[in-house]
């Protein structure tokens, strides 16, 4: 009884309960990475509307993405919703869990009206590290929150992650955001911290609440001053390139020609000779990784790592 | 009712009824020994049960291991650690221990092995007195090794002799076997117990690491042993080894090693060789005997000699190497040798090796699991002499 | 008696050059082309490196067979003693030198078979010591028998049409006998198993780490399971990290071997007991000390 006399109550809401610019049906979208929880925040949301007598509907991709993989969803509710999905384009908030599957689905936000909400950890997928070298240079977004708040209608780059780590739990950091995306709808607080109650682990409640208080106080403040353009690791992961020199030391009387450093090698770049002896053949394709020495039965091969400072 | 009563003095504090087995116990802490593996045995048990008890007085280690095989390698283990170790057991325990008393006689390791002898083969008779281990003890493991063997024969003697076994492990660096009987074993005696002087140490390596050898014999042919810790770092093992303690099967390396390893005890005899004799010197009858058998040949001698008979005893205390010189010189004038013991005729085999075909030799062999009767001893020299 | 061990690490955490903890006179070693041991080698000397373990407080004990001659190419106190029965030799050389540290290397045969007794009662002890069973499933040196280890099946030359014994669980043994500690690992993982082997040789009491090593030319071969790198890579892919245990309770693979540390507890560690107990005898029975 007490919902219908809440629904009733939040129809009345349900107009303008979308984000500003109240075009029905209200689109979000939410991406991140594997294991974040991206679900779980949709989840919340999607809850959140049907309670309020919307029609939601709610579409993930998940499955192959795994833990550590791309996983997206569509959130959509309204009075009235016909497809599932977002049209491209057509995004009126993008929350995003991880910086750069934000930086992938922003072509997906309106142009003009988006508002785009972000956590700034970095989560380097395994893809990104194809050059094995040590400190070589990753394959992952360089540009800085700044550099992309500066072409977004209105952007927010959290630092969501360190937030739910000071509070003790790391992986509310999720929650941090729906505190965040909260400030984009008119939907009740006691409602919204009522379903995310419902949703999280019993025992993580408490600071599940806090995280989303936090999100939320954070993003009206930075509505007050200036959007924070701090960039806390954009820094470190240009510092992470220094480039170093690989040198393989091969003793050719201890080698026994058993062939381990040859197949085992992730870059194939050794082989034996026709003395069948192990030899490098390729220096430039070695990252250094030291599998060949520490496979090496005979204790033949012996890396050496040198960064290139040390060796001009 | 009348009890007649003896003065008795104030006991020496050092006075003590003692049995064989607890006189082995005490010697072997008198002469520093600080770690005793064992496995319990009839009729050796008592050795283990009164070391788990004077061990832990003197900051020593006492161990009942799952085996006699573990508890000889726990004892090599040990003294490879520097301690002085022993373990004792009785005749299905020795042969167990024969693979690591080779080991211990190959790689040098000192270490003391009490075998009380009971009545064999295999399980035998575990209460009954026996003398059948002599050549187990000298050729019981594989291959040629060294081997020191002392045979006590009363409660004194194993204490004294428990004593000199570690002298002489530590010493030659080598296994020494202390090999006694069931009945002396656990036998109760009023022995003196001597303090010895402080116990004999092994020469422990010194120098410069990079230039020792853990083989390379000093001028008595011994080695020096490297200490765990000492910073030598060196190799031990069981595979026949050079002098740098590292395996090698090169044959002049070999001959050299293993020669030095078997005459290592022959370059010693004098020092290692004890025996006692008793009126030899005019004897036409030696007996031969070692442990409860030369208390009886002892006795028997004594009852020839009241008859006029001119008897004489020869015993080996040092069994192994076996006194050869001494028993030539004892057994000179002799007409006839007997040996008595208790079993089939182990040491008369050897006795007929040192004496050749110059002397009659005769045994007297028991296997009943009884002591030999002086009174048989008596009628055989009797008969001898005719 | 020597005061008992503690370890301080390596301060420095200079670079682990394997090079200086191995004489290099004995080099190359007289392992077959492609052995696993030399790996299990490695990794061990790497733990002893990362712990800071001076090699003159290092004292290796190896059985007979192809494990057993790593002791010789260790620099450090080795013993290379009789067949089956290192851990008794070293139970008798840790107990009276708690300052050292005691590893016993050997192999499946060695440890499970002819020292089997030796192996359970060692565990159940819990006396500090560090045992690594290096399991190639074979007796190497003799030619390639069959050993405890041998999967079902497995040709060897003394099971021509394939072994019909049911192997041994090393680990299942370990742990159910007592050991303080147990782990495996393969030999592919080399960091893991410097890991493994690192926690072992911290543990306080007995601790007991099997290491899956590949024997090519005598095992391999004669089974079709390739060069040293397949067979490598075949154990590798045949094992469960311990870490998955947590989140699959069923074995999802049953042939799977569990690896990493896969038992720890805090036992009392034997040493230590006998010197307490000795220490109360002692103070005990000063005043009335028996006369025999």
């Amino acid at each position: 009884m007490s919902l219908a006399s809440e629904v009733a109550e939040s129809s009345q809401h349900s107009g303008g309960a979308a984000a500003r610019g109240s075009r029905e049906p209200v689109n979000v979208l939410i991406v991140g990475v594997g294991g974040q929880g991206v679900i779980m925040v949709s989840k919340v949301l999607a809850s959140l509307c049907q309670a309020h007598g919307l029609q939601v509907k709610q579409s993930e991709v998940h499955g192959m993405a795994k833990r550590g993989g791309s996983v997206f969803s569509h959130v959509r509710f309204g009075k009235q919703v016909w497809s599932p999905t977002i049209p491209k384009g057509d995004v009126d908030i993008l929350l995003a869990l991880e910086w750069a599957e934000g930086l992938r689905w922003l072509p997906q936000l309106r142009a003009e009206t988006g508002i785009f909400i972000c956590d700034t950890k970095r989560i380097v997928p395994p893809f990104a590290c194809l050059n094995r070298r040590q400190g070589a240079p990753m394959r992952y977004s360089r540009e800085t929150p700044a550099e992309v708040i500066a072409h977004v209608a209105e952007a927010y780059a959290v630092d969501a992650t360190r937030m739910a780590d000071e509070l003790g739990n790391e992986r509310a950091a999720n929650t941090v955001l729906v505190g965040a995306l909260s400030t984009a709808m008119e939907f009740p607080l006691a409602d919204w911290e009522r379903v995310l109650a419902e949703f999280v682990p019993r025992k993580t409640v408490g600071v599940n609440l806090e995280a989303f208080r936090l999100g939320r106080s954070w993003i009206e403040e930075a509505r007050r001053t200036a959007p924070d353009t701090s960039d806390p690791q954009g820094q470190g992961l240009a510092a992470a390139v220094v480039p170093s020199t690989v040198r393989v030391e091969i003793e050719a009387q201890w080698c026994k020609s058993c062939d381990i450093c040859v197949k085992l090698c992730p870059e194939r770049c050794l082989r034996l000779n026709s003395e069948r002896i192990a030899e490098l053949t390729d220096p430039a394709k070695c990252t250094g990784c030291r599998l060949c020495e520490w496979l090496c039965p005979d204790f033949a091969i012996r890396v050496h790592l040198q960064p290139a400072a040390a060796v001009a | 009712m009348s009890i007649a009563t003896v003065a008795v003095e104030p006991a020496a504090s050092n006075l003590r009824l003692l049995s064989g087995n607890h006189a082995c116990a005490l010697g072997a802490i008198a002469a520093g020994c600080r770690f005793f593996a064992g496995y319990p045995i009839t009729p050796s048990s008592e050795i283990a049960e009164r070391l788990s008890r004077e061990l832990p007085r003197v900051d020593g280690v006492f161990i009942q291991m799952e085996d006699e095989i573990a508890s000889i390698a726990a004892v090599i283990g040990a003294s490879m650690g520097g301690a002085k170790a022993m373990t004792a057991t009785s005749g299905p325990g020795f042969s167990l221990k024969q693979e690591n008393l080779g080991y211990a006689a190959l790689a040098e390791i000192p270490c003391v092995i009490v075998n009380v002898m009971r009545g064999g083969p295999s399980t035998g008779m575990p209460t009954r007195p026996a003398q059948g281990d002599i050549m187990q003890a000298r050729w019981g493991s594989h291959g040629d090794f060294p081997v020191i063997v002392l045979a006590p024969g009363s409660v004194r003697e194993i204490y004294e002799e428990t004593i000199r076994a570690f002298a002489l492990a530590e010493t030659y660096r080598t296994p020494v076997t202390v090999l006694y009987d069931q009945s002396i074993a656990q036998l109760l005696e009023t022995v003196e117990l001597k303090q010895p002087g402080a116990p004999v140490e092994r020469k422990w390596a010194s120098g410069p690491p990079e230039k020792y050898q853990p083989y390379a014999p000093l001028d008595n042919g011994v080695p020096a042993m490297a200490r765990p810790g000492d910073g030598y770092r060196s190799h031990t093992t069981g595979l026949t080894h050079a002098e740098n303690g590292f395996p090698t099967q090169t044959p002049e390396v070999v001959e050299r090693n293993i020669g030095r390893l078997l005459g290592k005890l022959e370059r010693h005899r004098a020092a290692i060789e004890s025996f006692q004799t008793l009126r030899c010197e005019d004897a036409d009858v030696v007996v031969v005997a070692v442990g409860i058998s030369a208390r009886a040949a002892g006795s028997a001698v004594a009852a020839c000699r009241a008859k006029g008979i001119r008897a004489g005893m020869f015993r080996p205390i040092t069994l192994w190497p076996f006194p050869e010189e001494a028993l030539r010189r004892a057994a000179s004038g002799a007409r006839a040798v007997l040996v008595p013991e208790m079993n089939a005729g182990q040491m008369r085999l050897e006795v007929e090796r040192v004496l050749g075909r110059d002397v009659r030799i005769e045994g007297l062999h028991k296997i009943s699991g009884d002591p030999i009767d002086p009174a048989a001893i008596t009628a055989r020299i009797e008969a001898l002499c005719i | 008696m020597n005061d008992p061990i503690v370890l301080e690490g390596n301060a420095a955490v200079e670079e682990f050059d394997v090079r200086k903890y191995i004489r290099l006179q004995m080099m190359p070693h007289f392992l077959c082309p492609g052995c696993g041991h030399g790996i299990a080698l490695r990794a061990l000397l790497w733990a002893v490196h990362e712990l800071g373990i001076d090699k003159d407080r290092l004292a290796v004990v190896s059985g007979i067979g192809c494990a057993g001659r790593l002791s010789a190419y260790i620099d450090a106190n080795t013993f290379h003693v009789t067949h089956g029965r290192p851990l008794a030799f070293a139970s008798g050389l840790a107990l009276v030198r708690p300052d050292l540290h005691v590893v016993v290397i050997t192999g499946d045969g060695d440890c499970l078979a002819i020292g089997g007794n030796h192996f359970i009662h060692t565990c159940r002890r819990n006396l500090k010591l560090t045992c690594l069973m290096l399991n190639n499933e074979v007796y190497g040196m003799t030619g390639g028998q069959v050993s405890p280890t041998t999967s079902e099946t497995r040709i060897t030359t003394t099971t021509q049409l394939g072994n019909a014994e049911p192997h041994f669980d090393a680990c299942a043994l370990a742990a159910a006998a007592g050991a303080g500690f147990v782990g495996r690992e393969v030999t592919h993982h080399v960091p893991k198993l410097k890991d493994v082997m690192r926690a072992a040789l911290e543990h306080p009491g007995f601790a007991f780490v099997e290491v899956m090593s590949d024997c090519t030319e005598i095992f391999g071969r004669k089974n079709d399971m390739g060069s040293s790198p397949e067979m490598i890579l075949r154990q590798k892919s045949e094992i469960r990290p311990s870490a998955y245990r947590d989140t699959v309770e069923t074995p999802f693979r049953p042939n799977t071997l569990p690896t990493g540390v896969l038992m720890c507890n805090e036992r009392p560690e034997y040493g230590a007991a006998y010197r307490q107990y000795a220490q109360t005898v002692k103070s005990a029975g000063d005043g009335k000390q028996k006369r025999g």
